[in-house]
């Protein structure tokens, strides 16, 4: 933990350099052997490809589409899981009645409600957006739930023999000792976003990258679907590592006493 | 508003301040009762230092919970400058065993200790100033900006200790406050817990399973014992204010009354 908070660790930096040149020589090494079909691109048609779409305004834009459905898609789950994790966390009653459904909700198979989102919004970025909102809701509830539950014994007694008024008590306690499992669901319900968004777009064709990818596999352009699977893997650890950092900021008390 | 003198608890001093009469404690019903306190009575005079000693699981934590209001006894009464408690009480504060769960780890030391009083609706530079004197009363002034998980055990337990003062009830409940910290640190805060009792005159009643403790720091100690728990002894130590940490343990009257609470213990 110090040498990621600290300033930068070069001999963990070189190590991970190493790591992914290792990946890409065994990639190469592969592909030289022939045992993957030949359309399979090498490591310098991918790096070509890698740039020709960096310059590409088609990238760009089914970039943005995918990263503005995925995103917008993820805040209306974070709001609503937020807000009605709180809720049901923080009344008994409300918590036991519903505990059924939202188990039932969290196994539900979300991307097998696609095409009933698009029978009723078609295949439009509506329903893209409405597809990855259902699917990241479940994480950021179900998080938000258990950490306004379970909140310690301790900290339960202090307030009540010191009597703080109830929304005192939600917004100095309650609230601060659920952050670190909000945020956790949060950060899990953002690779899911991205992952739903580019499946969603495979499956229906919807503008973004996942259609791009699939139009590339049509052409049978290997290594711009390659390409564009490099990108959006590349989003999605960008918003992870994007989050961590924010969440070591803000929670920088959760992560002292759990050291 | 802390430091204060209390001249006035001279002449109130003959009726006791807290009151304990017939208080019997059990959980379950039925034939998997379990009964824990028996029939207990007990009187804490105003300013009084009252440490309640027995082994452990006599039900020392339970009769102290029922003293705070955190659960309801069974049977039986237990009341504050006459009023009869039924929950926590503005008269009460507790300064719980575990101080690091008890702290809350999001709230700088200041603002921990400033909490109960934005409870009670007092102004932030007011609370902040209450707050900033009880932590220099209990030897941590200008130590407020630090988030409890900088501090060491001891410290974190003054905080607590500092909280319980700035919330200025009457009577001071302390539940083995001491018991997970090290011994010269458990010197350390039983002498400042002396010092602010004597200069607060607040009155304190301390549970602990240690005789040594109860002895050192009380004027009146309760022995508990049996099960379930009723007061086997009740020991007036007469020390009076200045007590040390070597020459009061030393002391023939410390002496004896260890040995006397060791018998009870024994016998029972």
């Amino acid at each position: 933990m110090k040498t990621s908070t600290k300033s930068l660790d070069w001999g963990l930096t070189t190590q991970r350099l190493l790591a992914v040149a290792a990946l890409l020589a065994i990639w190469q090494v592969v592909i030289w052997s022939g045992t993957l079909p030949s359309m399979t691109p090498g490591v310098a048609a991918l790096a070509s490809s890698i740039g020709a779409a960096l310059t590409s305004a088609t990238f760009w834009s089914a970039l943005a589409q995918t990263m503005t459905a995925a995103v917008s898609g993820w805040l209306i789950a974070v709001a609503a899981g937020t807000v009605l994790g709180l809720l049901i966390g923080s009344v008994r009653a409300l918590d036991r009645s519903t505990s059924i459904l939202i188990d039932f909700g969290r196994s539900f198979p979300v991307l097998a409600l696609m095409p009933v989102v698009i029978m009723l919004l078609g295949a439009t970025a509506k329903m893209e957006t409405v597809v990855v909102a259902l699917s990241c809701l479940w994480p950021v509830l179900v998080q938000t739930i258990y950490g306004a539950r379970r909140m310690d014994s301790a900290v339960v007694d202090t307030v009540r023999i010191f009597q703080i008024p109830a929304l005192l008590r939600f917004r100095r306690v309650l609230l601060p000792s659920a952050t670190p499992f909000i945020a956790t669901g949060i950060r899990i319900s953002a690779s899911i976003a991205i992952l739903v968004a580019v499946g969603v777009e495979v499956l229906s064709q919807t503008p973004g990258i996942g259609r791009q990818i699939t139009l590339a596999q049509q052409d049978q352009r290997w290594d711009s679907a390659f390409a564009y699977l490099f990108f959006a893997g590349l989003v999605g650890w960008s918003i992870a590592s994007l989050l961590n950092f924010a969440e070591g900021r803000i929670l920088k008390w959760n992560r002292q006493t759990n050291d | 508003m802390a430091i204060q003198a209390a001249p006035e608890q001279v002449q109130v001093a003959t009726k006791p301040l807290l009151h304990v009469q017939g208080l019997t404690m059990s959980y379950g019903a039925g034939d998997s009762e379990n009964k824990i306190l028996n029939d207990l009575n007990l009187e804490v005079n105003d300013g009084e230092f009252v440490s309640i000693v027995g082994p452990s699981g006599v039900g020392k934590t339970t009769l102290l919970r029922c003293l705070s209001g955190l659960v309801q006894p069974r049977s039986g009464t237990v009341s504050v400058g006459g009023e009869i408690i039924n929950g926590p009480h503005r008269d009460l504060a507790v300064v719980f065993q575990d101080y690091s769960r008890s702290l809350l780890p999001w709230m700088t030391t200041l603002e921990n200790v400033a909490f109960p009083l934005q409870g009670r609706g007092v102004g932030k530079k007011e609370r902040n100033e209450t707050a900033e004197k009880n932590l220099a009363a209990v030897g941590l002034a200008g130590q407020g900006h630090k988030y409890p998980w900088e501090m060491s055990g001891g410290m974190q337990q003054r905080v607590a200790i500092a909280r319980a003062l700035a919330y200025n009830a009457k009577v001071l409940l302390m539940d083995e406050p001491f018991a997970s910290v090290d011994a010269q640190t458990r010197f350390d805060l039983e002498d400042l817990v002396i010092d602010l009792q004597s200069s607060l005159g607040v009155t304190i009643i301390l549970v602990t399973h240690d005789i040594d403790e109860a002895l050192y720091l009380a004027d009146k100690v309760i022995v508990l014992a049996e099960k379930p728990a009723t007061v086997v002894d009740v020991i007036e130590t007469g020390f009076g204010d200045h007590r040390d940490q070597v020459d009061t343990k030393a002391d023939p009257r410390f002496v004896e009354a260890r040995a006397r609470i060791l018998h009870r213990l024994r016998d029972h």
